[in-house]
């Protein structure tokens, strides 16, 4: 748990995340970037529970889905769902070591991932196989880093 | 507590996306709620443009008066060619005035730019940085200095979304240009590949035909080239022929697109031709008949 919480930081994570979503990988490598907003949404709601939650999340996860064409709501469901989810879990994650912690970004961005799919699917979407876990293993593997990094900024910036 | 909150999101969602796919109620939102991310598109599209930035630093003086012969003799080339195109359309429309067709050739375009490409594997869309205050609606086409890429799905104020014609929900009425054989060109998701549907075994097609924009939906403006016949496979037993086909237009590459505006904002000049040929004809038949 963080003493002080940096808004700024806070929202600087969630643009340079958003527009992370969208840029960097060059086409071809689209199907393994990290899901980077669920990064940060897990971040967030894992370091301060108190501050932001699922209704947070799920304001979030409706900009992912302006920016990436789904229809209204699908991303922003499953963003609120990882909220939920860490919201329930965050005081045994904090005691987890890395590799754990890794492993449970990985199921969670999973969840998140399947719902996204599962409904697209529902409204017609085509069927890619199991391709599309490969962001919750990308994520899990960004993930050390995405944590000891903005909690360095946090505790300096806080 | 949280629970109660998660219900409630889930009502929520369940309700926009319903809203979404089954009623098309939402587009304002998205359209105001995209108006506001066009940081995030500016900032994303920003490596690209970098990495421009730093190619032009380390390039020589040579390499660039080199550039600049070849583009000038290259636009040589290609003024004369508009020189006797510019003939050409003005006596096509003379000769499509006369006919009493309300087809006018000549359609206005204007330039723009590719900044981002959907993060989603599975759809085939690019953002362009022209938006609705530029005039673009939903429906209009885009190509490239090759051919057609695909239509405008949505706009907000100052970029819009393009479908792409290979992205697997979009579909091209096409004619064959040697012959005029129509038929349907529907994406496959992968961006080399189109799908040429329901032609008849005994239809005239080649392997490298020339597939063109027929018109026909009224969607796409008509005789821009979409795609060039690679592959055909005939089963027998099967009442249709496969048909592959690959896109002209460079889809994965192009940085800039035109948007091309559909003449049918300015008809004024056309009825006026029209009320102006019909007196004329009673009197070429008069003559006709007198002659006769």
């Amino acid at each position: 748990m963080l003493s002080v919480i940096s808004y700024p930081v806070f929202v600087l994570s969630v643009i340079v995340s958003l527009v992370l979503s969208i840029s960097l990988f060059p086409v071809g490598w689209f199907e393994f970037r990290p899901e980077w907003l669920g990064l940060a949404v897990f971040y967030w709601t894992f370091r301060a529970p108190a501050q932001f939650g699922i209704v947070f999340a799920w304001c979030l996860g409706l900009l992912l889905d302006v920016l990436e064409a789904t229809p209204l709501g699908v991303n922003a469901l499953a963003m609120g769902l990882i909220a939920f989810l860490v919201l329930t879990i965050h005081q045994r994650l904090r005691m987890y070591p890395m590799p754990q912690q890794c492993l449970m970004v990985f199921l969670l961005l999973g969840i998140n991932q399947m719902l996204v799919h599962f409904v697209k699917q529902m409204l017609g979407g085509e069927d890619g196989g199991f391709s599309y876990l490969w962001p919750a293993l990308t994520s899990a593997i960004v993930w050390p880093v995405f944590c000891i990094l903005l909690d360095n900024i946090n505790r300096k910036l806080g | 507590m949280p629970g109660l909150r998660l219900l409630f999101v889930i009502i929520v969602s369940a309700a926009l996306i319903v809203a979404d796919h089954q009623f098309d109620r939402v587009t304002p939102v998205r359209s105001t709620l995209a108006t506001g991310l066009t940081p995030v598109y500016w900032l994303g599209n920003a490596p690209y443009q970098v990495s421009d930035w730093v190619a032009g630093l380390f390039t020589t003086r040579e390499d660039v008066k080199q550039e600049n012969a070849d583009l000038k003799a290259r636009l040589l080339i290609l003024e004369r060619r508009a020189l006797k195109y510019a003939a050409l359309a003005s006596e096509n429309n003379e000769l499509r005035r006369l006919m009493n067709s309300s087809e006018l050739l000549d359609d206005r375009v204007i330039v723009s730019e590719v900044v981002g490409v959907s993060p989603d594997p599975y759809s085939h869309e690019i953002i362009i940085n022209k938006g609705s205050s530029d005039g673009l609606q939903v429906g209009q086409a885009i190509l490239d200095a090759h051919g057609l890429m695909g239509q405008v799905v949505q706009t907000s104020q100052v970029t819009s979304r393009v479908l792409l014609v290979s992205d697997s929900s979009h579909a091209v009425p096409v004619e064959v240009v040697r012959n005029g054989l129509r038929a349907i060109l529907l994406g496959t998701g992968d961006s080399g590949t189109l799908d040429l549907v329901h032609v008849p075994d005994t239809a005239d097609i080649r392997e490298g035909d020339l597939l063109v924009s027929s018109g026909l939906g009224g969607r796409f403006p008509r005789g821009y080239p979409v795609a060039e016949v690679s592959l055909i496979s005939k089963e027998s037993g099967e009442p249709f022929v496969g048909i592959r086909a690959r896109p002209k237009a460079q889809l994965n590459q192009s940085r800039l697109v035109l948007v091309v505006f559909s003449p049918n904002g300015e008809p004024t000049a056309e009825p006026d031709a029209n009320e102006d040929t019909p007196p004329t004809d009673p009197a070429t038949e008069s003559t006709q008949e007198g002659q006769s």
